[in-house]
């Protein structure tokens, strides 16, 4: 009878014990990008897509972003990575990046004396599904270089 | 070995009595100061709130008999000052437009956590209960508050204006002493997100140690690491769905140092407002206001909202 007791009493406590115990979240880097030295240009929200993306670019891409040069800059390099949108789990009310949809890279390269011409690559992310519409390139380089940079202090 | 005699567990007795008597002279009262400007939202709503969460954070606490019974009576005193400190629903026009819109969010997400009503209140009151339809009554609401659907449609400004960037070379330092650098702008992006109530879309940038703690999955963060949140209004959708940062509103802020910040949950906090970066905050407490909403709703990411996670 007593052992009985205290051993209600021992699994009481563990019980008690392990609803203390805080639970912790799973970091996920597999949603990280890693832009390497390029700078933010800005970020970019599309809710008929359900993504959210960041516009990263070189000296030259930046220098053209902020100064919205009517000529592309030569040598300018820029990187576009777009996310699937998810909900930030703390906090009802945010929309977050989830899994990498796509990364673009557009280069801005010399064709020859007088010309230059756009080197652009459309990659793949874990989000992004078989069945999804390919951007159209012509179009993706015009909104690409024509994004004015963020203000920032 | 001797066993205790009647006489101990009757002085044991009397002993019990006269701490409990003592308890009930020293137990603190719970008074209801006037309602001066009690919150409008419509009847539907009210109707949740005022049982839900009017006995603490309102001055109209209908407190049962056994709530006055010590030592019962200290915990719900405790509660009561905390909960009207945090807002009070009859002095609700004490908090700023802006504050009173996040706050209802606020409590939203306390709810869907089910970090409030606390459980011991809803032990006592079995009422103090929200079910999944008034949280449902509950999120309709605050998705209808003006600050949900804000553009910014105002001209984008891209610098302060010359005489007042003479004036503020110095560099701004927050009151917990937190000063603003823009080494961040050299770091890497651990979220970007699109925040609905209050109409704003951020970039979250974070140091080499906390990138390297989130690649490594390593929580809680060690000191060092640093988070600084930049912060845009919204310019109104395009054709092809796409929204772009407006006017620079903001940059905030966390530094982990366990010791340095233990009052906080080992993180300091500053957050620098508009061009000119005007430390937030009249006075120290606005880190604890920081904290509170970090410490109730993000304990499971180390207090850190904005990190990616499965």
């Amino acid at each position: 009878m007593k052992s009985t007791i205290s051993l209600y009493i021992i699994v009481l406590a563990l019980l008690m014990l392990s609803c203390d115990e805080r639970n912790t979240a799973t970091l996920a880097p597999e949603y990280l990008y890693n832009a390497g030295d390029q700078k933010v240009i800005k970020s970019i929200i599309n809710n008929k897509k359900g993504t959210i993306a960041m516009l990263y670019g070189n000296d030259l891409a930046l220098e053209t972003a902020h100064d919205s040069l009517s000529k592309p800059n030569i040598g300018a390099h820029y990187t576009l990575v777009t996310w699937k949108q998810k909900p930030m789990p703390q906090w009802y009310g945010t929309n977050m990046n989830g899994e990498i949809y796509s990364i673009e890279h557009l280069k801005i390269v010399q064709r020859n004396e007088t010309r230059f011409a756009f080197d652009y690559d459309f990659q793949t992310g874990k989000a992004y599904q078989p069945s999804d519409d390919r951007p159209e390139k012509q179009q993706r380089i015009e909104f690409i270089t024509s994004q004015q940079a963020a203000v920032f202090p | 070995m001797k066993k205790p005699g009647l006489t101990f567990y009757k002085s044991a007795a009397v002993v019990l009595i006269l701490i409990f008597v003592g308890l009930q002279i020293s137990s603190p009262d719970i008074e209801n100061q006037p309602v001066t400007s009690e919150i409008a939202v419509p009847a539907n709503v009210k109707k949740i709130l005022e049982r839900a969460c009017y006995d603490c954070h309102s001055n109209e606490a209908k407190v049962e008999w056994f709530d006055k019974i010590a030592p019962a009576s200290f915990v719900v005193a405790h509660d009561v000052n905390e909960a009207r400190s945090r807002f009070n629903f009859s002095e609700w026009d004490r908090n700023p437009a802006g504050v009173q819109e996040l706050l209802l969010w606020e409590m939203v997400n306390a709810i869907e956590q089910g970090k409030m009503p606390l459980k011991r209140y809803q032990l006592a009151h079995p009422g103090g209960k929200v079910s999944e339809s008034e949280l449902a009554v509950l999120k309709k609401y605050v998705n209808t508050l003006p600050g949900r659907h804000k553009v910014d449609t105002s001209r984008i400004v891209a610098q302060t204006s010359v005489n007042h960037k003479a004036s503020s070379q110095k560099t701004p330092v927050s009151l917990n002493g937190i000063p603003y650098s823009s080494d961040y702008k050299n770091w890497k992006i651990i979220s970007v997100t699109d925040k609905l109530d209050g109409g704003s879309m951020r970039i979250v940038y974070g140091n080499d140690i906390m990138v390297k703690a989130i690649e490594k999955r390593e929580l809680p963060f060690p000191d060092g690491a640093r988070i600084v949140k930049v912060v845009w209004g919204k310019q109104a959708e395009d054709n092809d769905g796409n929204v772009l940062p407006g006017n620079f509103q903001n940059a905030q802020f966390m530094i982990k140092d366990s010791k340095k910040y233990s009052a906080t949950e080992g993180w300091g906090f500053a957050k620098f407002d508009g061009l000119d970066l005007k430390p937030a905050g009249k006075t120290i407490l606005f880190e604890q206001t920081c904290a509170n909403c970090h410490r109730l709703l993000a304990p499971e990411n180390d207090f850190v909202f904005n990190i990616p996670t499965k």
